[in-house]
């Protein structure tokens, strides 16, 4: 493979989950109705980069984050790693795609097995995988202790002993214990209080560094996604209506969602802080999706024919890609 | 099946000196169970007489320093036969639920992670078996197997192991939802590794406190059996059959029946006492 393709790439893909239906719906024979989580979405994640994905609760973010480590299968599209389609994947094809493809979880407090200690935690992900010899693997699981910063002495405690931040370290012991090239990490902090949260993102950090890794930042926190990432995915309805590269994004966003989601970030600085409120209304239900472009609903500058026609995401000046009707150069924008 | 955490750390006094005090109706349910099982291996050892011998010269007689429970009608002691029960009922207790833990544990625990249609089928005949008595199906079952004790483990085997599946399946549909269980999937182990290795160990406290419950309750089961005369047979000693053959002399000569009936409380007791200890200390630190 070429040096410049993506290691994982996303077309088109989408989810549903069907809702479940009451009794009387199904006498009456309506159709099943379905929450559209993911609604074809494109991305593509290069070798060694972080890429941010954000956007408000239930815009997909965790769901588009299970189908890259296939904890879910896509209902349509497809997600290539290494040029090959993942769902593809069975016995040991999917187990080495396990192996080089990690997650870390959101919820510190149900991420791990509250019976194992964590030498039994660790010790399980190194022999499965094979990762040392039966004789290594204590070594080992000192060595990954060593690597997240928890003392030698948390290998023989259980869960139940560690606070929240610690037990993401361990999550990402685990995670890293049999060497993955990708880890995915689904609102690693968001469940921290603030004054670890910052350890624990420098340690990934580090730890991206060190190992190299490509790493998928999911946050709705946006200062959070400015520190880590190179590039940011900007989420709205199961869509990505933006991606560029950090800086471009945050200083000069091209899409009106991802211009009203900076606006509503709070700021320390009284000087930034804006009144308007910059997206109206509330998030469409994922149920029943609105027609043509998703965040017509709720965007300032809508025309006609942006309830008519769908955007694609496409490239405007600089390497940004945005899916909006309106050419933002000819917009004027009104606050 | 479940490990305990068996190391204290150094630096977590109070933590260990809670997980040391063990909880009284632990400590209470094992004594009476220890001394039940001394009684039902050692039977002969603590028996002042042989519980099967009639003697003609002491028929029917209260309680005394030579008989301390009395007799019954054909003279044998009472003690000796509440003694040497011990070891019918003990077993009772083990063979009658062992089966119907380790299968219906083992069916819940997949039943409840592959849930949908395995789901549906297990929750109708859930629904077939609940909906007769549990005494009643069994007592079916039994007479047209014929009696005896082997007739009614099988009985018991193919209703008890049902209320192990529900309990196990709802707990581990639960568990199943958590990050550690998708954890385990992006790690790629394995479902039976997932189910029985990480699931199943955080789902099987319930099922073993209402297993040491239905100990109790299978003793008499196998007592109300025995009394029907459907579970062991006379002259065979056993608390339900002792019980039966005490009720003709209910008020002439009330230490047949009580003494046999005192000990299926204090058995059943100790089982109480075992479980809700176990589920005291079993229970998972989050």
């Amino acid at each position: 493979m070429t040096a410049d393709q993506p290691l994982i790439s996303v077309q088109e893909v989408s989810k549903s989950f069907e809702l479940k239906r009451t009794l009387s719906e199904r006498f009456s024979g309506l159709p099943p109705r379905a929450v559209h989580a993911l609604n074809g979405i494109n991305l593509d994640i290069r070798r060694g980069e972080t890429l941010g994905l954000v956007g408000e609760s239930g815009c997909g973010k965790s769901t588009l984050a299970r189908c890259l480590v296939r904890l879910y299968e896509v209902d349509g599209g497809r997600v290539w790693f290494e040029g090959r389609d993942i769902a593809g994947l069975s016995g040991t094809g999917l187990r080495a795609f396990n192996r080089r493809v990690q997650m870390i979880f959101q919820d510190p407090y149900s991420s791990l097995n509250p019976r194992m200690s964590v030498a039994q935690t660790l010790a399980e992900a190194l022999n499965v995988h094979r990762m040392v010899p039966p004789g290594r693997v204590a070594a080992r699981i000192a060595e990954l202790l060593e690597l997240v910063g928890l003392p030698q002495d948390a290998a023989g405690k259980h869960p139940h002993e560690f606070s929240g931040g610690q037990r993401q370290r361990i999550g990402i012991a685990r995670a890293l214990s049999v060497e993955p090239e990708v880890l995915v990490a689904d609102e690693l902090v968001s469940a921290l209080d603030v004054s670890v949260q910052a350890q624990v993102v420098n340690l990934l950090l580090e730890l991206q560094e060190k190992l190299d890794l490509t790493v998928v930042f999911v946050a709705h926190d946006l200062r959070l996604v400015r520190h880590v990432s190179h590039r940011v995915a900007v989420m709205y309805l199961g869509k990505v209506v933006e991606i560029g590269p950090t800086e471009e994004l945050f200083r000069a966003p091209r899409h009106p969602y991802t211009q009203a989601l900076l606006k509503a970030a709070p700021s320390l600085d009284p000087s930034q802080r804006s009144r308007k409120v910059a997206a109206r209304g509330e998030l469409p239900s994922p149920i029943d999706l609105p027609s043509g472009c998703l965040f017509n609903s709720r965007c300032a500058h809508v025309t006609a024919h942006c309830r008519a026609e769908v955007p694609r995401l496409e490239p405007r000046r600089g390497v940004h890609q945005v899916a909006c009707l309106i050419d933002p150069s000819d917009r004027t924008d009104p606050s | 099946m479940t490990d305990l955490p068996a190391d204290v750390p150094a630096d977590a006094p109070a933590r260990s000196a809670r997980r040391r005090a063990l909880p009284a109706a632990l400590i209470g349910g094992t004594v009476i169970l220890g001394l039940s099982l001394i009684l039902a291996v050692f039977p002969s050892v603590f028996a002042p007489y042989d519980p099967l011998a009639f003697d003609y010269g002491a028929i029917l007689q209260p309680p005394s320093p030579a008989h301390p429970m009395g007799t019954d009608n054909f003279g044998r002691d009472i003690l000796s036969r509440v003694i040497h029960a011990y070891t019918i009922d003990m077993q009772i207790a083990v063979l009658g639920t062992i089966f119907p833990f380790v299968f219906g544990t083992a069916v819940g625990a997949i039943v409840g992670y592959l849930g949908g249609f395995a789901e549906t089928i297990f929750g109708r005949i859930v629904d077939v078996v609940i909906t007769f008595p549990f005494l009643v199906l069994v007592i079916a079952i039994v007479s047209v197997l014929g009696p005896g004790l082997a007739n009614m483990y099988i009985a018991v085997g193919l209703v008890g192991w049902v209320f192990y599946g529900r309990i196990v399946a709802a707990e581990v549909k639960v568990q199943k939802q958590l990050d550690y269980a998708d954890a385990g999937r992006v790690m790629g182990y394995t479902h039976s590794r997932i189910v029985f290795r990480h699931l199943l160990p955080n789902s099987i406290t319930p099922a073993i406190v209402y297993w040491m419950t239905d100990m109790a309750l299978i003793i008499l089961l196998g007592s109300s059996l025995g009394y029907l005369g459907l579970g062991a047979q006379p002259p065979a000693a056993e608390w339900g059959v002792q019980i039966a053959e005490g009720k003709n002399f209910m008020t002439t000569a009330w230490w047949i029946a009580v003494f046999p009936g005192a000990a299926i409380v204090i058995t059943g007791l100790g089982f109480s006492l075992l479980g809700d200890g176990l589920a005291e200390v079993l229970r998972a630190r989050r």
